[in-house]
């Protein structure tokens, strides 16, 4: 996370990036980031679940009470079809930022 | 806190616990032991209670928690001492509830819109002369001033005070009649509730007659049903058909009652002369954007012309033209005393905001150790002055609330109370903007009593519980005190000024004795009495009859009795035989038609000459009695008995026989100049009259023998029967209700101001045991201690009432207007003021400073 930590709506990419395919609840959203990055990006647990809370209350989210495979009661966040959109555009804007750092850094 | 967030702060918290618990299972998975697994598991989560307040304030805001925190805090520290919290929010109750109880009165005086739309362009327009106390027009000079002014949308009139008898079955029953053009709704801006509005056609002369009956009338005497409509009532012995009723909430502009309007039927086809006697109301609407300063300009001119034409040449110079917004017209009478009152309880809520703001001060100062240990965990300071502010807005909502019941039942006493006229009674109740009212009273009474001990800062010292007395907070408290005395003066100066000025009033002579006095009032129908022979066959058979019933003491007839003046007549008109005539100018006197018993029946002695005679009314010219004030203006110290007066430039000439008593005859507080004619059998009377009986029978009895009398010479006629001290009296409700109002204000006043004495005093005498201690242990006597707290009480108090005596002499001269034969600055008042003042503060100083006189000296020592 300490990379990630540096620059701005790098924790909500990730959360929206690891709903995209699947809901999720917070624990597990931290080790998909985890394991997807290789152990490169790591979450921030405290800093997840008032993010979480603010992304639902933008209703980005939607998160309910479900059951893990594990039979425990977690809360389970989804993307919603504004938080779909929110991810399009947080990831284009990610790529063009990457793109435009890479070819800095080669430049120099 | 048991409030709504309950279960989701529970679900936050859940949330968390279940990361934490899915952690420590993966981690034991991994093969860690069990305690192992959740120390990992927390570390590597942070601080939950950070993550758990962050969740949080994504959905509570900062600064509403903050609040609640702050009130539960305020709410634990007054459970905690009760006392305190009941007397500073029975205090400010009293405070809320009796301003807000004053507001409800004068709000629909002084500030709210009057029941008209766009009422602020509504004007009250006319002549004012020393005919009547509100201006008025005639006919002749009104269709002049209609037809040539250009800054009205429209003008409209009604004639001055009319009553009438509506004929329904056997019972007459005496209505108040107005006459009114025909666009006087429209002018005002109403519209009949049912029926319609008057058309031109109406108002033409001749027309046949409709009316507009008033919206009580209407459920009272037809309960409200649409068959009203066209339906013929006998008005004054006219057949007049109903066309329409008033809106339920209508009020003539002039706040006259009416339960029925007629159309005026103006002439301009009469002669001028004939116009210019007949007397009208006269109201209109400004153009859009036209000032009344505007329009007063404008219509100048207009006046100027037709007063020259209209006005008797001696009263010409006496007029001048008035135009006034609508609600000067209608509040002027009592826009002073209003605002006296508004004042006053202004005062009394700033009282209590000085001494809720001292109990504050004193609780201040004993959880300033609290204080400073939340300081120095971290508080800020914004955060601690919000906390107290809190504290006095809990304190001001709870006050607030209780303000508003006492307010509630004090209108309702006030209500009660008041007379007719002050309050617009029917106008007059709670609703939301006496509410918000109440609600702005007290939250700026939490603001100004809550500031003061809100901005102490917290001292580091404090962390040591040292009793350090905090000089300036203490001088402050002085300073509370001082202005409170002050205050309190200004309103006892106040009530004793306006009690004694009652007491004047009451006491005053009146030169007539009012009691076992029974006025019977009444005025014969012009339609019903065409004739002067008519008119004078009822007033002889009348006069026969009433003296007739037994027992009827002193009897006498007039055609109106004071205190109220008469219909007047202009003093340039009167001629004294072989005098030049009397210089122009010199306004109205007042003129009655008596009979030879009105002096003896009034209890109006004869002071020279002698009274009437039952042989003077036979014939020849009548004679004239003077009052005491009249023949001293006409003769100076001659003797004018004897002397020969015309009184109405006829060249009919009129012996004085004697000079009677001057009476209170313009209201309880005025003498005018007057005279009296004798009733002769030969002139023809006014219409209206008063018959005068002075006896000692039960009144019930009297008043049922008067009307059987009235009934069998005239069924038809309404008479108004009333004890002449129920008369007088009328004309005393208002003072008595001023001064009582102030008094109780100014009772109130003392009590806070005593409480206020009484509680710094406390808090200075427990501050000082040490001191006090150390005093007596080196021989101080405990007399000396008594008078050491005295001293102190006596210079704060000194101090207030001086500042309060400069307060007192400045307010007492802007309600000069409201007092009686009082000055302003009348001494008895002020001493008065001054010793129950001081007296109060002595009874207050005196439980403190016993009680320092029996410190233990040893105790005290030991304190601590």
């Amino acid at each position: 996370m300490r990379a990630a930590d540096t620059l701005q709506g790098a924790l909500e990419l990730l959360i929206l990036k690891s709903l995209a395919h699947q809901p999720n609840h917070g624990f597990g959203i931290t080790l998909h980031v985890q394991t997807v990055s290789d152990g490169l990006l790591r979450v921030e647990e405290g800093s997840l679940y008032p993010a979480l809370h603010r992304m639902e209350k933008q209703k980005l989210l939607r998160g309910e009470w479900r059951k893990t495979e594990n039979g425990r009661q977690a809360r389970w966040y989804s993307l919603t079809p504004a938080g779909r959109k929110r991810l399009a555009d947080v990831e284009d804007r990610w790529t063009s930022l990457a793109k435009g750092v890479q070819r800095l850094l080669r430049f120099a | 806190m048991r409030l709504p967030w309950n279960r989701r702060e529970r679900e936050w918290q859940d949330e968390i616990d279940s990361h934490l618990a899915m952690r420590e299972e993966r981690n034991r998975a991994s093969g860690m032991a069990e305690e192992a697994a959740r120390q990992s598991a927390r570390r590597q989560f942070g601080s939950r209670l950070r993550a758990y307040e962050n969740v949080r304030s994504v959905h509570i805001s900062r600064w509403f928690d903050d609040i609640l925190q702050d009130a539960r805090i305020a709410a634990r520290g007054f459970r905690k001492s009760p006392a305190l919290a009941i007397v500073a929010v029975a205090t400010i109750a009293v405070g809320v509830g009796a301003s807000t109880s004053i507001f409800g009165v004068v709000d629909p005086l002084l500030f709210r819109h009057l029941p008209y739309p766009e009422d602020d362009q509504l004007v009250s327009i006319g002549y004012f002369g020393p005919v009547d106390n509100n201006e008025f027009n005639v006919v002749a000079s009104y269709l002049d001033w209609r037809a040539q002014q250009k800054v009205f949308q429209s003008m409209t009139s009604m004639r001055a005070g009319a009553q009438c008898d509506m004929l329904a079955g056997d019972t007459p029953e005496r209505l108040s009649c107005q006459a009114v053009e025909s666009n006087w709704l429209r002018t005002l801006g109403m519209k009949p509730a049912i029926g319609r509005d008057f058309t031109p056609e109406d108002d033409q002369p001749r027309a046949p007659l409709v009316g507009l009956i008033s919206y009580a009338l209407w459920q009272r005497r037809y309960g409200g049903g649409e068959k009203v409509l066209g339906r013929s009532v006998t008005i004054d012995d006219a057949p007049v058909k109903i066309v329409g009723v008033l809106p339920k909430d209508f009020e003539m502009p002039q706040l006259g009652s009416a339960d029925l309007l007629l159309p005026e039927q103006l002439d301009p086809a009469r002669p001028r002369a004939a116009n210019a006697g007949s007397f009208l109301r006269t109201f209109a609407r400004l153009r859009e954007g036209v000032t009344i300063g505007q329009a007063r300009v404008a219509m100048q001119p207009i006046f100027e012309r037709t007063a020259d034409l209209d006005t008797p040449r001696e009263l010409r110079k006496e007029v001048r033209l008035v135009v006034r917004s609508l609600r000067e017209r209608q509040i002027h009478e009592v826009k002073l005393a209003s605002w006296m009152l508004l004042g006053a309880v202004m005062a009394l809520l700033l009282l209590v905001c000085a001494n809720v703001a001292n109990l504050l001060l004193a609780r201040a100062a004993a959880r300033r150790r609290e204080l400073a240990v939340r300081t120095a965990i971290g508080a800020g300071r914004w955060r601690l002055v919000r906390q107290m502010l809190t504290e006095s807005l809990v304190l001001a909502i709870a006050g607030g609330v209780a303000g508003c019941g006492a307010g509630w039942i004090l209108l309702r006493i006030f209500v009660g109370l008041a007379p007719e006229g002050l309050l617009r009674v029917d106008r007059t109740g709670f609703d939301a903007r006496t509410l918000l009212f109440a609600l702005a009273a007290s939250i700026a009474a939490a603001v100004l009593f809550g500031a003061v001990p809100a901005l102490e800062r917290p001292r580091a010292e404090w962390l040591a519980g040292a009793r350090i007395a905090g000089a300036a907070r203490t001088l402050f408290r002085r300073v509370l005190v001082a202005a409170q005395v002050a205050i309190s003066l200004v309103l006892l100066t106040g009530a004793s000024l306006f009690v004694r000025s009652f007491w004047k009033l009451q006491n005053e002579p009146l030169g007539f004795q009012p009691e076992r006095l029974t006025a019977a009032s009444f005025t014969l129908r012009r339609q019903r009495y065409q004739t002067a022979g008519m008119q004078d066959a009822f007033f002889r058979r009348l006069e026969q009859r009433l003296q007739a019933i037994p027992a009827s003491g002193l009897f006498a007839l007039s055609d109106s009795i004071p205190p109220r003046g008469s219909m007047g007549r202009p003093y340039s008109n009167i001629r004294i035989a072989g005098h030049p005539p009397v210089a122009s100018g010199g306004g109205m006197v007042e003129f009655r038609w008596v009979t030879p018993g009105y002096f003896r029946a009034m209890g109006i002695p004869i002071i020279s000459g002698r009274a009437f005679e039952e042989t003077e009314r036979r014939s020849g010219p009548s004679p004239v009695i003077l009052s005491a004030a009249m023949a001293r203006r006409m003769f100076g110290n001659e003797n004018p008995v004897g002397r020969q007066l015309d009184l109405d430039l006829q060249d009919e000439w009129c012996p004085i026989v004697g000079v009677a008593a001057d009476t209170r005859n313009n209201g309880l507080t005025e003498t005018e100049p007057e005279y009296y004619r004798l009733r002769m059998d030969t002139a023809t009377l006014p219409r209206s009259g008063v018959a005068l009986f002075r006896t000692s029978v039960d009144p019930a009895t009297l008043a049922r023998f008067i009307r059987a009398e009235f009934a069998r010479i005239d069924s038809t006629l309404p008479v108004k029967i009333e004890s002449m001290e129920t008369r007088v009296g009328g004309f005393r409700e208002q003072p008595r209700f001023v001064a009582l109002l102030v008094a109780l204000f100014a009772a109130f006043a003392v009590l806070l101001a005593a409480v206020g004495l009484y509680g710094v005093l406390s808090f200075l005498v427990a501050q000082q045991t040490q001191e006090i201690g150390v005093r007596m242990a080196l021989g101080a006597r405990p007399r000396d201690i008594v008078l050491q707290v005295q001293r102190y009480a006596g210079l704060w108090t000194a101090l207030g009432s001086l500042v309060g005596l400069a307060g007192s002499l400045a307010a007492a001269r802007m309600v000069k207007g409201l007092l009686f034969g009082v000055s302003p600055f009348d001494p008895v008042s002020l001493i008065a003021a001054i010793g129950i003042l001081g007296a109060t503060a002595f009874l207050a100083a005196w439980v403190p400073s016993r009680r320092a006189s029996r410190v233990d000296p040893m105790l005290a020592l030991r304190y601590e």
